[in-house]
């Protein structure tokens, strides 16, 4: 059932506001975290509202504005973008509480915070986009606005990384507005409402290019093995960026445009027919077993993080690439599953830097004494990761693997087996050196601040969270499994 | 009362005499002169007005000169090209309105008189040259626009401006040959100088001097319009012009060329005499080199009205392209890019003027932080900028979005590649000049306190940037008018 709505279209606004009043309060410091905690707030109260009646099945509707018929920008909540826009709101919000704490004693927090607010806006608007062009226009304001939070400490490191950052992801944001052009030249709509829009008339060759195109194109973000230079790079932006570009923002948006161009675009008929699912699935497999054992020789702490989320959103293409109802649901449940652990190990990372300065991982030995809340919360993410049950990630791995298996790519469940060891091999080393191994010097119980502590021991308490209540109804489960259905037309 | 037939020569003659008069009206101030001016300027824009309302009504339609039939007399032509002179008359008004201070301090009071002279001469130019049916008239028209546009770059008297406008001069006169050389050899063909004459009666004729012919003409108007590698004078002469000056000259002047060209077309295309496809691959891959030259040169000037000239060539580029491409969808957009692009380019330009009159700088350095101090101004310059750019829900967007399109319609993809990466190098430039205004600091030395400029600035550059906003949103409205246009010059072809 479709309803008309105008709360689709103002959850992106009401950020874009409460960002234009972060930088209106100019260096009043209470109206800037009034306004970044109400824009996260707003935003998250927004999309709540509508998930009780999104979970019903209803799928709201706005359309802004048309140029052309079939050319506009409109604003549509379907299952996924929900599942999409909850996560991301939730997880703002911690970030924000988190950033606050953070930052506070940085320059230049206007533009901070005042971006920071513009990226809620900009990811929910993907998220609703009801077209690729809505989803394009807000895929490269996000590059935009998250920019300037990369270089925020302006160092020629930053700026490089800045660079980089704007030469891949603008790049790729070509890709994606040529890939739109030609779905429109195509199929006369670019419409993402639909299981597909394509069909096989446009000739194999012509249909193998665009999806060249648009995967090329989001491919980008969601830093797919060869396109993840810029990843690895953008680090040296503050933590709490580094959590927003690497859990819930931008690769996020990236992998998303992924699903949306396999599920929307194309179609998984067409793409069954095409078969150029299997050459991204090997990609994906790729990425995923390579960039984790790059990331277990990375003693920078930050950077091993970087590696393992590159690692970690491939299980996203690759759920999707599978183009079987269990990996798919595999594929959308892990945008929050990643998401959430991701973030608890960004907020520890930036914590443990902010307490004691310390960066690298073996300068760790023994600092699950000293704070043990924050070690603890990194030890629950990391157990995530590895996929023990009870945790979120295991979700992912459990239904993944089954997907391989119906699709009989047994060898991708192998895959999974094999990146289950790999995490373990760089996770619990950390955990190893920060409670089995003695510390350096004297040991005194010396938490973060409460605005840290809080956004982290939180996003722990939702990966178990995530981990438990999978059949519970009324999870976001229910929203993934709703969207599976249907794109699968079951 | 729209209907009224010599209403089309009176909307060519009242410049012409506003502009003549100008000198005698005005005092020592150059107060009077600006009203006049003004004045003039209201009328013709009432009359194009009125104008654009029957060619809306009743489709295209002609008035004899005289009463002398169409192939003995001068006929004058309405048709929905035509309509570009809406913009015409808009931005000579705001031009003129915003010139009103401008001109005072940037010009010797002797001169400013003359200066409105030059102005109306250029539009009488430009109104003449959309509006004529004759191809001399064409060329008469063509040339007091472009001699009128030599005068006003060099009008505030600098070294360097003579320099620019003698450069413009050489580049100027050489295609204006070209273009009378074209003229004369179609006249030797046919014996006859009026367009749709002319089209009717070259079929059969000898293909080599017809091709000599519209070589001829389309090396003269690629001159005018400084499609690359013919650019070089367009940089130093928009750059250093007066800045109501360069929104003229960037906006309008540039698009003689442009117009031109769809006369050209319509005679080719109409007359089924000459294949124009090799010309039409050449055009494409000339304004795909344009967009990406033009936008890589900008990506490195520091100073703002170079930057902004460059962005025209590259635009223009964009324009050529569609042309060339010959697809519906693509001279849909460039025909309509044609309109927008002068919204937008003169909405910049405006807005530079009135940045660089407030506060004597004119580089993106020296114009750090100037956000602060001129919200409004930097707020419609960063309109300009995205609409430029061709983001949604901008005035550039459609127009880009259908040549696009247009290159996917003809299946030439390459092109939809070489746009889309243009415009991200466009937006890398824009990005820096938006970035100087809001985030850099103010240079602390000798920086004066600065405020907005006065209204007579203000409010033509407010005008434009919500035009910039409404023609995105409105895109449909300007796509549709132009549409009949473009099927009839393809329907030669064979529907397209």
């Amino acid at each position: 059932m479709e309803v008309v709505d105008a709360r689709v279209a103002l959850a992106p606004a009401i950020s874009l506001l409460c960002g234009a009043l972060v930088f209106a309060a100019a260096d009043n410091t209470f109206w800037r975290r009034f306004w970044s905690v109400s824009a996260a707030l707003a935003k998250l109260g927004i999309v709540m509202s509508m998930l009780p009646g999104s979970l019903r099945g209803v799928v709201y509707t706005f359309d802004l504005v048309e140029f052309t018929p079939g050319v506009g920008l409109a604003f549509r909540a379907d299952a996924l973008g929900m599942f999409f826009s909850v996560v991301s709101s939730t997880l703002w919000l911690f970030t924000t509480v988190y950033a606050i704490g953070y930052m506070e004693r940085e320059p230049n927090r206007r533009r901070f915070f005042g971006f920071f607010a513009l990226c809620v806006s900009t990811t929910v608007g993907v998220a609703f986009a009801e077209n690729l062009l809505t989803m394009f226009l807000f895929y490269e304001t996000l590059t935009i606005c998250t920019y300037p939070l990369v270089i925020h400490d302006e160092t020629p490191e930053a700026m490089r990384a800045g660079r980089t950052y704007l030469v891949y992801t603008l790049t790729g944001g070509a890709f994606v507005l040529l890939g739109s052009i030609w779905t429109y030249q195509l199929a006369g709509t670019m419409t993402l409402s639909q299981p597909g829009i394509l069909s096989m008339e446009a000739g194999r060759t012509t249909l193998t290019a665009l999806f060249v195109c648009l995967i090329a194109g989001f491919g980008v973000k969601a830093a797919i093995m060869p396109l993840h230079g810029w990843l690895p790079t953008a680090m040296v932006a503050p933590t709490p960026v580094s959590a927003l570009l690497h859990a819930v923002a931008v690769v996020k948006v990236g992998a998303f445009g992924v699903l949306r161009t396999i599920y929307n675009v194309f179609g998984v008929e067409l793409l069954r027919e095409l078969g150029v699912c299997d050459w991204l699935a090997a990609l994906a497999a790729v990425t995923i077993v390579t960039a984790s054992i790059i990331a277990i020789f990375q003693d920078n702490f930050k950077r091993r993080l970087a590696f393992s989320t590159i690692s970690q959103l491939s299980y996203i293409v690759l759920g999707a690439a599978l183009l079987s109802p269990l990996a798919a649901t595999a594929a959308i449940v892990h945008i929050a599953n990643q998401a959430f652990a991701k973030i608890t190990m960004f907020f520890v990372a930036g914590s443990i830097q902010r307490t004691t300065g310390k960066t690298t991982i073996h300068e760790l030995a023994g600092i699950g004494y000293r704070m043990p809340y924050t070690m603890g919360a990194f030890t629950v993410a990391a157990l995530s990761f590895i996929g023990i049950p009870l945790f979120a990630g295991f979700v992912t791995k459990w239904y993944l693997s089954l997907g391989a298996l119906e699709s009989d790519r047994w060898i991708y469940a192998l895959v999974m087996l094999g990146s289950a060891l790999l995490n373990a091999a760089y996770w619990l080393p950390i955990v190893y050196t920060a409670f089995f191994k003695a510390p350096h010097e004297e040991v005194v119980v010396q938490e973060a601040h409460w605005t840290m502590l809080g956004p982290t021991l939180a996003c722990a308490a939702y990966v178990l969270l995530l981990g438990m209540t999978v059949s519970v109804p009324g999870m976001p489960f229910a929203l993934a499994q709703a969207a599976v259905t249907f794109v699968f037309g079951m | 009362m729209t209907s009224w037939p010599p209403l089309l020569v009176l909307f060519v003659l009242t410049p012409l005499v506003g502009a003549v008069l100008t000198p005698a009206v005005s005092d020592t101030s150059g107060r009077r002169s600006w009203e006049w001016a003004l004045g003039t300027m209201l009328l013709t824009s009432a009359m194009a007005g009125a104008l654009i309302m029957r060619v809306l009504d009743e489709g295209p339609f002609s008035y004899v000169v005289g009463g002398w039939v169409a192939p003995y007399g001068i006929e004058l032509r309405f048709d929905e090209f035509s309509a570009f002179v809406a913009v015409v008359c808009l931005l000579g008004l705001l031009a003129v309105i915003f010139s009103r201070h401008y001109a005072r301090d940037a010009l010797a009071p002797g001169r400013i008189p003359y200066y409105y002279t030059l102005l109306l001469l250029n539009m009488t130019g430009m109104i003449g040259f959309i509006v004529t049916g004759d191809l001399f008239n064409l060329y008469v028209f063509m040339e007091i626009l472009s001699l009128s546009a030599y005068a006003l770059v060099a009008i505030s008297g600098e070294k360097t401006a003579e320099m620019a406008a003698f450069k413009y001069l050489v580049m100027g006169a050489v295609s204006s040959l070209s273009i009378l050389f074209g003229v004369g050899l179609l006249y030797a063909l046919t014996g006859s100088l009026n367009m749709a004459d002319v089209t009717g009666r070259l079929a059969g004729s000898a293909e080599a001097p017809l091709v000599l012919a519209f070589a001829a003409l389309t090396l003269g108007f690629m001159v005018k319009s400084a499609l690359f590698p013919l650019h070089i004078w367009l940089p130093d002469a928009h750059a250093i012009a007066p800045s109501p000056v360069s929104a003229v000259l960037s906006g309008l002047v540039v698009k003689v060329g442009i117009l031109g060209m769809l006369r050209v077309y319509q005679i080719a295309y109409g007359s089924g005499a000459i294949d124009l496809s090799g010309l039409n691959l050449m055009l494409t891959w000339l304004g795909a080199i344009s967009i990406v030259m033009g936008a890589f040169f900008a990506v490195f000037q520091d100073d703002i009205k170079m930057m902004l000239a460059y962005s025209t060539i590259s635009n223009i580029g964009y324009i050529v392209m569609g042309l060339g491409l010959a697809s519906p969808y693509s001279l849909i957009g460039a025909s309509v890019h044609v309109f927008n692009h002068a919204l937008i380019k003169a909405t910049l330009f405006l807005g530079a003027g009135a940045l660089i009159h407030q506060t004597g700088r004119r580089t993106l350095t020296g114009l750090a932080g100037v956000g602060r101090s001129m919200p409004l101004t930097t707020a419609a310059v960063s309109i300009g900028a995205i609409s430029i750019v061709g983001i949604p829900p901008t005035a550039g967007f459609l127009c880009k979005w259908y040549i696009a399109l247009g290159a996917m319609q003809a299946e030439e993809p390459l092109f939809a590649v070489a746009l889309v990466f243009g415009a991200l190098l466009i937006f890398v430039y824009y990005i820096r000049m938006v970035n100087a205004f809001y985030f850099r600091k103010p240079q602390e030395a000798g920086a004066p306190a600065v405020h907005e400029a006065p209204a007579t600035m203000l409010v033509p550059v407010l005008i434009l940037a919500a035009l910039c906003l409404v023609m995105g949103v409105l895109g449909r409205l300007p796509l549709s008018f132009i549409e009949p246009a473009v099927t009839r010059l393809l329907a030669p072809l064979g529907g397209g």
